[in-house]
């Protein structure tokens, strides 16, 4: 599913050079739920960027389901990107000006499918994640828990094979952040990929294997079963 | 302490002999909290003695007598004061970990970062479990428990998180201190 070998990631602040991350080797495997923990300044979102395309290793390489991210035109990364990750954010970053079933059918009408034609598709998505009711509405019409629905209904939209999610909660109150990661497991119980990078153990606890950073590379890396008690 | 009042509330529901007593805790608190009938037992002796509780005797066939438990007025009145009242007194800081930590080789820190990346490990997979019995939790729909049960494996998951940071915390303080010296 996603391959990382060596794959490392300098950046140059001032005249400084920091090493963000160093020699992950990581394989995520199809119908994974995994975890990404570590304290802040570990290198939990560059690792993420990379496995999503948002950002290019400096050194090593990314597969997605074979496909190199590493070494390609950003004309291509970003094909990539928008047909085959799904992308879920802290701060949501839906347009505010669209309703949310245009939000969530954003990627398809960026591919140039017309509104008609992806928005069964998103009213659909938009029930899954319990919006029947909410299709039309605004962002600035919805509260911050139903906001995250419509960006995960968002990130579904292309049947991803992954699901990549930074944080996804970190603005949420934690009756409501719970709701997102049952959300999130079910989707998962369904065959979803999903990454999700967070800080917050009972975030972590919903995957079924939990891998934590430090100073950029995996420290450790527990797997828990589905079936282990 | 808790097992008196745990009996009074199961009690107060209905009059019951020490079996059905036992299977009644073990269905409302039992997941977190096992008792044996021993302990049943005695603490019945005392609420009896302090007059809380009373029984009558149900004859059997070709078998002895059993006792049919229920609770007096004063006990009724014991349980809900109970039930309105705080605890006083907040949770005791004597983990094994502490006592270990106490004892840890101060000139040796690797043993001691080593111990605390061990227990958050520890931590980790056991607020893995609980998370797994809150998901089931919700399909429980004909559970009448299922909401108080939700709620202790989330205090659970609370103290659990809680341990992590503060282990979290340690890990910082040591490595800082750590650093000062050399």
């Amino acid at each position: 599913m996603i391959e990382l070998r060596h794959a490392g990631k300098k950046f140059r602040q001032g005249t400084r050079q920091i090493q963000a991350l160093r020699d992950v080797t990581l394989v995520i495997k199809k119908g994974e739920f995994l975890s990404i923990m570590g304290p802040s300044g570990s290198g939990k979102s560059t690792l993420l960027n990379l496995m999503g395309g948002l950002d290019q290793p400096t050194e090593g390489e990314v597969f997605l389901d074979g496909r190199p991210l590493h070494g390609i035109t950003d004309n291509e990364v970003t094909l990539l990107r928008r047909r085959h990750i799904g992308y879920v954010f802290q701060f949501f970053n839906l347009l505010p000006l669209l309703t949310a079933a245009e939000n969530v059918g954003l990627p398809l009408l960026l591919d140039g499918l017309p509104f008609s034609q992806v928005k069964p598709r998103a009213c659909a998505l938009l029930r899954q994640v319990g919006l029947a009711e909410r299709t039309e509405h605004r962002p600035d019409q919805l509260s911050g828990g139903e906001m995250q629905r419509v960006a995960i209904a968002r990130a579904l939209i292309a049947n991803p094979a992954v699901l990549l999610a930074d944080e996804p909660t970190g603005n949420l109150d934690s009756h409501t952040s719970e709701e997102i990661f049952l959300l999130l497991k079910s989707l998962n119980n369904q065959g979803q990929t999903i990454v999700m990078v967070t800080h917050d153990p009972k975030a972590a606890a919903y995957g079924s294997r939990i891998v934590t950073l430090k100073d950029g590379a995996p420290a450790q890396d527990i797997s828990i079963g589905e079936h282990e008690s | 302490m808790s097992i008196k009042y745990a009996i009074l509330g199961i009690l107060a529901k209905k009059d019951l002999h020490g079996y059905e007593l036992k299977a009644g805790f073990d269905a409302t608190i039992g997941e977190f909290w096992s008792l044996n009938f021993g302990q049943i037992y005695s603490t019945l002796d005392r609420l009896e003695k302090d007059g809380l509780v009373t029984h009558d005797r149900q004859s059997q066939d070709k078998r002895p007598d059993r006792k049919i438990f229920s609770i007096t007025a004063e006990g009724r009145t014991e349980l809900t004061q109970w039930l309105s009242a705080p605890i006083a007194r907040v949770r005791a800081l004597r983990d094994e970990f502490f006592i270990k930590l106490v004892f840890m080789d101060k000139d040796n820190p690797a043993a001691v970062l080593a111990l605390i990346e061990k227990q958050k490990t520890l931590h980790l997979k056991h607020m893995n479990k609980l998370t797994r019995r809150k998901i089931a939790l919700k399909t429980e729909a004909d559970n009448p428990d299922a909401l108080t049960t939700e709620l202790l494996v989330d205090v659970g998951l609370f103290h659990a998180e809680a341990d992590i940071k503060w282990l979290t915390h340690c890990e910082i303080k040591i490595k800082a201190a750590l650093g000062g010296k050399e």
